[in-house]
């Protein structure tokens, strides 16, 4: 079993100098009582980390490691000592309730099948087998919870699946498709996460698929780079905006204007995470013409406050209003984001604050299909 | 029959104190310089640490030395391109470009700088000076020779009709000058890093963040502001930050190495800063202060205590640019709180890397380089050889150092040259 000496060697925490430039540029530090290298410090000491609470505030959003000099992966040195956590019954605290730890374990665990493709419409055309394959998450399950919110996140998955269709591909979509495991995964259940991705790439597997196509950047997060820590598997992973634009780049790609100021979030899964900057603003840019980069962005982005949905709370709520302030402060009317939870978060904080802010949080993929006339064929 | 001559290749002041005391005990020379003058990075630097002294005061009767010795002969413009042979007796191929002015005609007046129309943005002010496209990188320029820029020129011909000298030759070309040396010493010294990379610093993204290689042409007395140090609006410092390690002792780009000079010069802008502006408020923002050589500790000291310089300890994470141009620093002093500190001009201490082109140098010389791309020792024991026989390094170009050490080890790599072309000793060096 991994120690806290296990997980400060691998996570290279004994190179942490303490010189605070993680901490200036964490977005927790600057709302609230946050410190990466603090934490390092204690645990370098040899001082107790795991019960402090502030292990659980923690947004794994990369932008520590990405400032960090000395190579130190904190997000990994927080999922370490989360794991040591969770093996003592120890968690944080989720805002919804537990419901979707228990969701999880639904999809996973139920004998009852679940009824996972409801939401795709009649004039979808999707498959059972083939090459290439939509992988959706949680997006059904969001729409349910969030309905309130009027994320209606079942049409980023229509979006994506009417894309696909325009470009002469029916996609695999899977009733059997359980969790990816993310939210685990960083909250430290690392033996239920490798239950569900063993599922997930044995019913992939099953499909014949060559290639799988995420909107969510958690789970192709999840799948590009976590699952292959534990697993073999040899089907291509792509998110959308990379496959859309390489299709833009042949030519493949025919996108009407849409003559608005749009300005874009990265989110830190696809961002950060992953470095993938410039796929989605290369096909944004070719739909606005008027594109304007926001104040912080790609490494340096500010993130939506909450990961996990582990410990939201008036910070997070302040790191909302700062990210949404700098979109206002554009002057663009849209900021597109490719992460449904950052929508959520921001049209939870938005709903709250109704008027407040002038400017529409869309979704990556309804964009694009509105750029293809695609839009809402069959909403509701 | 085995050639009694030296190659140095690099004529900053590493190169020149080779060359200077290989000459001095009879043996000719070389010295091979790629810009229009001898000099180096130290000839755009305005004063040296720990003593304030003026550098070009102290370089320029050097870089005369040097020129004018009998026993060395200066290529300026020039590259080396080839080399054959082995210790005692290579061949070396050097390519001089063509300066489009005879050089044994010009005597450096400046008529044809003086009219020349084009606007091109010097290199060596840090593209902070339009200077002409007849020029001289800077006024104590060794050899005192003009050069055109033709890549830009239009052919007017307005040099060539006020040279009195008739000197402007605009279809010079490029010459092969090839030489027989016993001995190579390679002292191509460093280029400072462009931390337009480091994007949550803002280089070239916000006005007022620059770099301590800009700084320097700001505060020398002789370079385009006149000594002023003002902002891009033009107005003058008033509250000015330098950032330490920027992309220095950084992994992320394979930078790990601490580039050795920074605190101190750091410590020496802030001290020119307060003497050329005593109101203004100076802050280094520091991660670890090394002030390990003779006086340096003393000179931080004098800094804190006599002229008011504030060290804060703290690397920052982020500079947000404010309406008015100012600038937001976020750094964390005691790593669990943020502060926020605000100035009106960041000065980026950014790592210095070997020198443009070092690969290519190194793959004609047939030399390894390390894991940085500075030239690999043979054993550490032996501190000027480089890891082929007969070729040997100086200066920053080698690992990171001052100018003391740089000019110690050019002395140094100078007699083990002289060892090879006195002594002959070619056996006990392979």
């Amino acid at each position: 079993m991994e120690k806290i000496s296990d997980v400060i060697n691998r996570t290279k925490a004994y190179y942490c100098v303490d010189c605070g430039k993680c901490t200036s540029a964490c977005p927790l530090s600057r709302f609230g009582d946050y410190s990466p290298d603090g934490l390092v410090e204690r645990a370098l000491l040899g001082l107790p980390v795991q019960p402090d609470l502030r292990v659980w505030s923690c947004l794994t959003c990369n932008r520590c490691k990405e400032a960090c000099t000395y190579g130190v992966e904190y997000p990994e040195f927080i999922r370490g000592i989360r794991s040591l956590a969770s093996k003592e019954k120890e968690t944080g605290v989720c805002a919804h309730g537990e419901l979707f730890s228990l969701m999880t374990l639904f999809t996973f665990t139920h004998e009852r099948e679940q009824e996972r493709l409801k939401w795709v419409s009649e004039d979808l055309k999707v498959s059972d087998k083939g090459d290439v394959l939509y992988f959706t998450g949680c997006l059904p399950y969001f729409d349910i919870v969030f309905r309130d919110l009027g994320v209606n996140t079942v049409e980023i998955a229509r979006s994506t699946v009417r894309i696909l269709n325009k470009l002469g591909i029916s996609p695999v979509v899977m009733n059997n498709e359980v969790c990816c495991g993310h939210d685990l995964f960083w909250n430290g259940d690392v033996e239920t996460f490798k239950e569900l991705a063993a599922r997930n790439i044995k019913n992939i597997k099953d499909t014949g698929a060559k290639k799988v196509i995420f909107s969510c950047p958690e789970g192709y997060r999840t799948f590009k780079l976590d699952y292959p820590e534990f697993f073999d598997f040899d089907f291509e992973v792509v998110h959308i905006s990379e496959f859309l634009s390489e299709q833009l780049e042949e030519g493949k790609l025919e996108l009407r204007k849409i003559y608005k100021k749009v300005t874009y979030h990265d989110s830190c899964r696809l961002g950060r995470h992953l470095g993938i900057y410039d796929a989605p603003r290369k096909v944004i840019a070719e739909i606005t013409g008027d594109f304007v980069e926001i104040a912080s962005n790609k490494e340096n982005s500010l993130c939506c406050g909450t990961s996990g949905w582990t410990n939201c709370d008036g910070i997070s709520e302040e790191i909302r209003r700062e990210r949404l302030k700098e979109g206002i402060d554009t002057g663009a009317k849209i900021m597109v984001t490719s992460c449904p939870k950052c929508l959520i978060h921001f049209k939870c904080h938005m709903s709250n604050r109704k008027g407040e802010y002038d400017i529409e949080i869309v979704p990556f993929e309804n964009l694009v299909a509105r750029a293809m006339e695609l839009e809402g064929i069959n909403e509701g | 029959m085995k050639d009694k001559s030296v190659l140095v290749i690099g004529g900053g002041v590493a190169g020149m104190q080779a060359s200077f005391d290989l000459a001095e005990a009879g043996i000719k020379l070389c010295l091979v310089e790629r810009t229009p003058s001898i000099g180096g990075r130290m000839a755009q630097l305005d004063k040296t640490f720990p003593t304030n002294d003026c550098a070009i005061c102290i370089l320029a009767p050097k870089m005369m030395d040097c020129y004018r010795h009998e026993n060395i002969e200066v290529l300026t413009l020039s590259e080396v391109i080839a080399i054959e042979g082995d210790i005692g007796s290579f061949k070396v191929k050097i390519c001089e470009k063509p300066r489009f002015v005879d050089a044994e005609k010009c005597t450096g007046c400046g008529d044809c700088a003086r009219v020349c129309p084009m606007g091109i943005k010097s290199k060596f002010d840090m593209d902070l000076r339009v200077r002409s496209g007849a020029n001289v990188p800077f006024m104590q320029a060794v050899p005192l020779i003009y050069s055109l820029d033709r890549d830009k020129c239009m052919r007017c011909g307005l040099c060539e009709s006020v040279c009195g000298k008739d000197a402007i030759r605009f279809n010079q070309k490029p010459g092969i000058v090839e030489r027989d040396v016993s001995a190579i010493i390679v002292a191509i010294g460093f280029d400072p890093l462009d931390p337009s990379g480091l994007t949550e610093y803002g280089y070239r993204r916000y006005d007022n963040v620059i770099t301590a290689l800009e700084f320097e042409r700001l505060i020398c007395a002789a370079g385009p502001t006149g000594g002023r140090v003002i902002r891009k609006d033009g107005s003058e410092v008033k509250r000015i930050a330098w950032i330490q390690c920027v992309g220095a002792r950084d992994t992320r780009d394979n930078r790990p190495y601490c580039s050795s000079v920074c605190c101190m010069y750091a410590t020496k802008e802030a001290i020119l800063t307060k003497e050329h502006y005593p109101e203004a408020e100076t802050f280094i923002l520091y991660t670890d202060l090394r002030c390990f050589g003779k006086g340096f500790q003393e000179y931080v000291n004098r800094a804190e205590g006599d002229y008011g310089v504030e060290y804060i300890r703290g690397k920052p994470g982020e500079i947000r640019e404010k309406e008015d141009k100012n600038l937001e620093i976020f750094y964390s002093p005691t790593s669990d709180k943020v502060e926020k500190l605000e100035v009106d001009m960041v000065v980026l201490s950014t790592a210095l890397i070997p020198s443009e082109g070092v690969e290519k140098l190194a793959e004609i010389l047939g030399t390894e380089l390390d894991e940085y791309n500075f030239f690999k020792l043979k054993d550490p024991y032996n501190p000027t050889e480089t890891t082929r026989t007969g070729i040997f390094v100086a200066g920053y170009c080698q690992a990171p150092r001052d100018i003391p050490e740089c000019i110690a080890h050019g002395s140094a790599a100078a007699s083990r040259a002289m060892e090879v072309v006195l002594g002959g000793s070619y056996d006990r060096i392979t």
